[in-house]
């Protein structure tokens, strides 16, 4: 079965609008146009003439959660949500930083995303190996089923099996390249602490200037700021101007939370973030 | 004078320039090329379209370092940093570059306040510069011809290079540019007939276009002080902004940046760093107060420092088109789109 | 000369720290190579510290805490095991030997295993040699 993109889109349009006009929502978080075809823009639709502006392409990779902590607490809103997308929703309710009852969520179930600037499919490497919403109000299409599974660790093997010393040569390399846009923050629905740690002077956590000893700080603390939280929507790495994999090291990070907790990240709204929780039997042997 | 050489002899050429001082030139790395300079002369590698990070680096590198000091003492010793500077060649910068080293030219030297760390750098190199090739379209991006650049300008330039089949031409474009090629022995002498390729390239060059039509600076500046305060126009076009600073970061017109001190150990670097406007703290004062806590406030400060105040006050757009913004912005953001919708708002 | 590891304990006020100081009143020998922090519970300790001090110039890093369910805060100690396991994942696939950071639950009265532990723990490091990967260059 093809995903037909055209019909998603006309979908996502009749909905925005009905939701629009009824006054249900006050915003709908879609897509809308870009400067050309292969760029579409993350949108807001504010009324129901707006909705007309919606659209949907096999280049919407945006996870539009990121916007929901933007609005203040209690508007309703409308998001459009992919699978991996609507784990960050659900995250962002466990958290609280929105409530379940202000959000309509239009489900997307789809395949073969693209990322605009490369155009490579993103299926294999950053949706945490679904298809189909988590969570949803209304699903626009049908599920998706028969597509391969991909278990969305398997990009790791080749680093898991390096030894401590090549891994250490690999990460410094990346993280030396980093030029501190903070683009990978910012593009992060889960990054929403205002003032983030790095902007912070006292204490001053890590350098400001782009050298390795800084970005080293940023980026670990960041993995674990984001540890039993990162939902793998690969916006980290889709929005970083030098293409850094920092998804490779949050997914590692997701592993060994889900390996060692025994919950993934943003899949039921009645979990806690593992590491604002614990159970008295948690094994030593995680700290071996 | 016009010389030639082989594109696949590129590396003579680039090793005969390194033996002359540091060659910056765009390599190639994992996300794109990039200018560095170059330790190998096979690097060098002109099948580029542009580079990630525009070459302003190269005289305005992301951190430089300005006084060493020691903390702990009852007198702080401070040393300032030698500014070591060679002779440098910027190999292959594209013409859109060229034109904003002299936008760049304005803030570092031309308001009275000279910085010698740009200055001296920008005296000591020599600019290749590189037109685009005609023959395939211009990236999406790009809008440098709506700002009235060329795709194959030579002004600006101390040689200017333009790809003729399997061979570059080099023209020197000022005395710095003649003396230099007259000294490269590897370089061979060019026929009439690509005297004619080149004025031909250049012309043809003017006539290519990117996205938009031709634009004049006035009426835009104009436009967009009336449209300050229309904050449904602002928070419209920054819906989608992150206010991250991968746009100002690759920037070539972006000048801004922070003074930070830091200190381990006792031992202490005072440098400067690139900032961003768009970056929440940018604005953030001593006292807690800060006049952009917006997201579109911060979007409008960028877009009307380029295409309004910067008018204004200096005459130039302080943008050269070269799509670098566009390319690097994780939600598609395109500048001159916004430059658009403002004057038929 | 011997490679001597510079080695950062991060001790909880409760339990490590004062098994910490029974060792000493009850004057037993441990290496000299630990210099430690005092903090109120092990929860407290920012796991951003950890990576700070291995970029001080630290070579290993030993975290002390009471024994899971004897947290003078009641749950301190359980929060901080989830967060300090993350944190060494973090270390280890950054490419950091993992043998550098420990935490061990030490509780008031086990002087002796707090003087074990850093013995046995100077010397895991001391194997290792220098932590070069993380310290800043001076």
């Amino acid at each position: 079965m093809a995903i037909s993109f055209k019909q998603i889109e006309d979908k996502l349009k009749t909905e925005a609008k009905g939701l629009l006009e009824t006054g249900k929502v006050s915003l709908v978080l879609a897509y809308g146009k870009g400067y050309d075809e292969k760029h579409p823009m993350p949108y807001a639709a504010k009324n129901a003439a707006d909705a007309a502006n919606i659209v949907f392409n096999e280049y919407c990779a945006a996870n539009m959660a990121r916007y929901l902590v933007r609005y203040p607490r209690g508007t309703k809103i409308a998001i459009a949500v992919k699978a991996a997308d609507s784990r960050a929703v659900i995250q962002l309710i466990q958290e609280d930083k929105v409530k379940r009852e202000d959000l309509v969520l239009l489900g997307i179930p789809v395949y073969g995303i693209k990322n605009f600037k490369t155009g490579e499919i993103i299926d294999s490497k950053t949706t945490g190996g679904l298809y189909n919403p988590v969570l949803y109000d209304i699903l626009l299409g049908e599920e998706v089923h028969g597509q391969p599974v991909n278990s969305p660790y398997d990009v790791l093997v080749q680093y898991e099996a390096m030894d401590n010393e090549a891994r250490w040569v690999f990460w410094k390399k990346e993280f030396d390249r980093c030029i501190r846009c903070y683009a990978c923050r910012k593009a992060c629905p889960m990054c929403y602490c205002d003032p983030c740690f790095i902007d912070q002077n006292k204490p001053k956590w890590g350098e400001k200037s782009p050298d390795s000893q800084g970005n080293l700080m940023y980026h670990l603390t960041r993995f674990h700021h984001l540890a039993g939280r990162c939902i793998d929507c690969g916006e980290c790495s889709r929005a970083c101007p030098v293409d850094i994999p920092l998804y490779l090291f949050h997914k590692k990070v997701a592993k060994e939370c889900e390996e060692m907790f025994g919950q993934a990240a943003g899949m039921s709204i009645e979990d806690k973030p593992v590491l604002v929780n614990f159970r008295v039997d948690d094994s030593d042997k995680i700290l071996a | 004078m016009l010389k030639k050489t082989s594109i696949s002899e590129i590396s003579d050429l680039a090793a005969q320039l390194m033996g002359k001082g540091a060659l910056i030139a765009p390599v190639r790395e994992e996300a794109g090329f990039n200018f560095r300079e170059i330790s190998d002369a096979k690097q060098v590698d002109l099948n580029f379209y542009n580079t990630i990070i525009s070459p302003k680096s190269a005289f305005f590198p992301q951190t430089e370092d300005f006084v060493r000091y020691q903390t702990g003492k009852d007198i702080l010793e401070a040393t300032p940093v030698e500014l070591n500077i060679k002779p440098a060649f910027l190999f292959g910068v594209r013409p859109c570059d060229v034109k904003s080293f002299e936008i760049m030219d304005i803030h570092f030297t031309g308001t009275g306040a000279v910085d010698p760390y740009w200055q001296k750098r920008r005296e000591a190199a020599a600019i290749f510069g590189y037109a685009f090739d005609l023959n395939t379209p211009a990236d999406g991006a790009d809008f440098y011809s709506t700002l009235g650049i060329g795709a194959a300008d030579p002004e600006g330039s101390d040689v200017f290079m333009i790809k003729k089949g399997d061979d570059l031409l080099l023209k020197a474009i000022t005395p710095k540019g003649e003396k230099l090629l007259a000294e490269m022995s590897v370089l061979s002498d060019a026929t009439p007939d690509d005297l004619n390729y080149f004025d031909d390239t250049v012309a043809a060059g003017r006539a290519f276009k990117t996205r938009f039509t031709c634009v004049e600076a006035k009426p835009i500046a104009k436009k967009f002080e009336d449209l300050f305060g229309n904050t449904e126009f602002w928070e419209k076009v920054s819906n989608a902004c992150l206010s991250c600073g991968a746009c100002t970061f690759v920037c070539p017109t972006c000048y801004c940046f922070d003074i930070c001190d830091e200190t381990l150990f006792g031992k202490g670097t005072r440098r400067r760093v690139w900032d961003a406007c768009m970056f929440t703290d940018f604005t953030l004062e001593a006292s807690g107060h800060n006049p952009r806590t917006k997201v579109y406030q911060r979007l409008r400060q960028k877009v009307c420092h380029k295409y309004s105040y910067h008018i204004r006050k200096y005459g130039p757009i302080s943008c050269v088109g070269c799509g670098r913004c566009t390319r690097a912005c994780p939600v598609n953001i395109d500048i001159f789109s916004i430059v658009d919708e403002a004057m038929k708002a | 000369m011997s490679f001597e590891p510079k080695i950062l304990g991060i001790a909880c006020n409760w339990c490590t720290y004062t098994g910490a100081d029974l060792a000493g009143t009850t004057r037993l020998q441990y290496p000299q190579n630990l210099r430690v922090v005092r903090v109120m519970c092990s929860s407290r300790i920012n796991p951003s510290f950890i990576f700070r001090a291995f970029q001080l110039g630290a070579d290993g890093v030993l975290v002390g805490g009471c024994h899971p369910g004897d947290c003078h805060y009641n749950t301190g100690n359980l929060y901080a095991r989830r967060r300090l396991a993350v944190a060494k994942k973090i270390l280890e696939f950054s490419g950091i030997e993992p043998g550098r950071f420990r935490v061990e639950w030490i509780s008031a009265s086990e002087g002796n295993k707090f003087a074990e532990v850093v013995t046995e723990f100077t010397q895991q490091v001391k194997n290792l040699g220098p932590q070069t990967q993380f310290k800043i260059s001076q």
